[in-house]
C-alpha cells in the first residue's frame, strides 16, 4: 500500500518536473483543449438561460380577449360572467380602453402620436390566463372564447413561444454534435501529445521494461500528464468561456434595458465546472491510455 | 540457480537463433559466454534474463519456469537481474546519479535510502567523483562503469553483461572485468558474453562457447 502510494508521488512528480520544463508547449497544448471544451460550454450556457427565459415567459403566456369597440357594460358582465365560470381559466383580468391608452400614454414616445387622435381607438380586453397551456386545450378555449357576443378578437400569443421552442431544441442538438466533435478532436489532442512525450522518451522506456519495469509502472506517468493536461483545459476553458459571457452579458444588458426586462446569461455554475472536468479528465485519461498502449511494448515479447 | 533445458529460438523470419541449448549455472559462478558474432550469446543472454521467451524448451530461473510464465510476471523476474548492455543504454538526458536510480525507482525505492545506494554503486565503480556529471561528458570506459553502476544498485544476485568490454582498451576492459570478478566474490552470479580471446587464463571460470547456435564447450570448458 505505502509502496503503491510512493510509485503514485513519484509519478505525479515526474509528470509535473516534465510539464514545469516545457511550460511554453504545455500551456499551447491546455489552450487547444480549452478551446475545444469552452466552445460547447458557452453554447450550452446560452441554450440553458433562453430556455430559462422561454420557461418563465411560457409561464406567464395568456390569451388576450378584444372586445368589439361598441361593446357597453352588460355585455362587458356578461363576458366577465362567463369567464368567471369557465373551468379552464386560471385567472383573468380585465383592462378598459381608457386604462389602456392611459398606460400608452404614460411612455413619453407615443404622446405625439396619441395627441392627433380624435377618440380613443384601444378597444376594452380581457386578458385570460388558462390552466392547461397545453395546446389543444388552449385552442379549444380560444375558439370557445371567439364565438361570445360581443368578442371581437382572441389572440393568443405563444405562437413565438413555439418558434423559440423549435430554435432552442435546434440549439440543444447543436450542443451534441459540437461536443461530439469537439470530443473527438480533444481525443486527438491529447493522444498526439502523449504520443509525441512517449517518442521523445522511447529511450528510457525501453530501458525501464529491460531492467522489470511493470506495463502500469510505465504507463502511469503519461496517465497523469494526460490528466494534467485535460485538468488544466478545463481550468482555463471555464475562465475563458466566464470571460467571454460576461462580455456577452455586457451587450445583453443593453438589449434586455431596451426591453424593460432583466436577462443575462448565466455563468458556469459548479455543475458545469465539474461536468466539464470529468467529461476532460475521461477522454484525457482513455486517449493517453491508447496512446501509451499502442506505442510501448513493441520491442519485447 | 540457472537451468536451460533443450532451449530453441528462432526469430520470425530467420534461422535458428539457438538450437537445443542446455546448461546449468550455479548460484556466485563466473561464466563466459564466448562465441564470434551472431552466434547467440546475446539471445542466450536475453533469454536467460526473462527479456525474450524460448521458442521450446525450458529456461529455469531459480526454479521458476519463465517460458510458462505470465507476461505479467515478467518484469518482477527481469528485477533479480543487474544487465550491462553492448551499448550501455544509458539516458543522456539525466546525470549519472539519476541514471543509476533508475532501477530503484521501478524498484519504488526513494528517499535517503535510495541515495546512499546510489551512491554506494557509484563509489564501488569509481564514479562517485562524477555523480553530478552528464553520462556525455565520460570516457567510453568510465559509461560502462556507470552502466555496471546501474546494474548492481538493486543488489540484484545474477549480473549479465553483454560484452561490456567490446569497444574497450584492454587497459580498460581489464578494469571493467577485474570489477565483475569483485562482484562475484561477493556471492553475486556473474554472466558475461565476449568475443574477445580473454586474456585471463589463470582465472578460474566457466566457459560457454557458442558456434551458429549451438553449445559446443560445455560443462567444463575448452578454455
Amino acid at each position: 500500500m505505502n509502496n503503491w502510494l510512493t510509485q503514485h508521488i513519484q509519478a505525479v512528480r515526474l509528470v509535473l518536473t516534465r510539464l514545469k520544463s516545457q511550460s511554453a508547449s504545455t500551456l499551447f497544448i491546455a489552450f487547444a483543449i480549452a478551446v475545444s471544451l469552452a466552445l460547447p460550454i458557452i453554447l450550452f450556457l446560452v441554450v440553458s438561460s433562453f430556455s430559462q427565459l422561454a420557461g418563465s415567459v411560457k409561464n406567464e403566456s395568456h390569451l388576450t380577449v378584444f372586445l368589439n369597440q361598441n361593446a357597453d357594460a352588460t355585455v362587458r358582465d356578461s363576458i366577465h360572467n362567463v369567464l368567471a365560470s369557465n373551468a379552464h381559466i386560471k385567472t383573468f383580468k380585465f383592462v378598459s380602453k381608457d386604462d389602456a391608452l392611459d398606460a400608452l400614454s404614460a411612455d413619453s414616445d407615443h404622446q405625439n402620436v396619441l395627441a392627433g387622435l380624435a377618440s380613443n381607438p384601444l378597444p376594452d380586453a380581457f386578458f385570460v390566463e388558462p390552466t392547461s397551456l397545453d395546446e389543444e386545450a388552449v385552442s379549444m378555449l380560444v375558439t370557445e372564447l371567439t364565438a361570445l357576443d360581443g368578442v371581437a378578437e382572441v389572440h393568443a400569443d405563444n405562437a413565438w413561444l413555439k418558434r423559440l421552442n423549435y430554435l432552442l431544441n435546434l440549439g440543444k442538438n447543436a450542443i451534441y454534435v459540437l461536443a461530439l466533435l469537439l470530443g473527438f478532436a480533444l481525443f486527438a489532442v491529447i493522444g498526439n501529445t502523449i504520443r509525441m512525450q512517449i517518442l521523445t522518451q522511447q529511450e528510457e522506456i525501453e530501458v525501464s521494461q529491460l531492467i522489470g519495469a511493470t506495463k502500469s509502472f510505465i504507463r502511469r506517468p503519461f496517465l497523469y500528464a494526460g490528466a494534467a493536461y485535460s485538468m488544466l483545459g478545463t481550468i482555463i476553458a471555464i475562465l475563458m468561456s466566464t470571460a467571454i459571457i460576461m462580455l456577452f452579458n455586457r451587450s445583453i444588458a443593453q438589449l434586455a434595458a431596451d426591453y424593460e426586462t432583466e436577462f443575462s446569461l448565466q455563468l458556469p455554475n459548479l455543475d458545469i465546472c465539474l461536468a466539464a472536468l470529468v467529461i476532460a479528465m475521461t477522454i484525457g485519461l482513455a486517449s493517453s491510455y491508447l496512446a501509451v498502449s499502442k506505442s510501448l511494448f513493441k520491442s519485447i515479447n | 540457480m540457472i537451468v536451460l533445458d533443450d532451449v530453441t529460438k528462432r526469430y520470425p523470419g530467420s534461422q535458428e537463433a539457438l538450437s537445443h541449448a542446455s546448461c546449468q549455472i550455479e548460484q556466485g559462478e563466473m561464466v563466459y559466454v564466448t562465441g564470434h558474432s551472431g552466434a547467440g550469446k546475446s539471445t542466450l543472454l536475453k533469454l536467460i534474463a526473462a527479456i525474450e521467451r524460448p521458442t521450446t524448451g525450458t529456461v529455469l530461473i531459480n526454479n521458476q519456469n519463465v517460458s510458462k510464465l505470465r507476461e505479467a510476471a515478467l518484469p518482477f523476474i527481469r528485477r533479480k537481474f543487474g544487465l550491462v548492455f553492448q551499448d550501455h543504454k544509458l539516458l543522456y538526458d539525466r546525470n549519472c546519479y539519476h541514471n543509476v536510480a533508475l532501477p530503484l525507482l521501478i524498484n519504488g525505492i526513494t528517499g535517503a535510502d535510495a541515495g546512499k545506494r546510489i551512491r554506494a554503486a557509484l563509489d564501488k565503480v569509481g564514479l562517485l567523483h562524477k555523480e553530478k556529471a552528464m553520462p556525455i561528458t565520460l570516457s567510453g570506459g568510465e559509461q560502462q562503469r556507470l552502466a555496471i553502476a546501474r546494474a548492481v544498485v538493486s543488489r540484484p544476485s545474477i549480473l549479465i553483461a553483454d560484452e561490456p568490454t567490446g569497444n574497450l582498451d584492454k587497459n580498460y576492459a581489464d578494469d571493467i572485468l577485474g570489477l565483475f570478478r569483485a562482484f562475484q566474490q561477493v556471492g553475486v552470479t556473474v554472466i558475461v558474453a565476449t568475443h574477445d580471446a580473454l586474456g585471463t587464463a589463470n582465472q578460474q571460470r566457466k566457459v560457454l562457447h557458442l558456434d551458429h547456435g549451438k553449445l559446443t564447450a560445455y560443462p567444463e570448458g575448452a578454455a
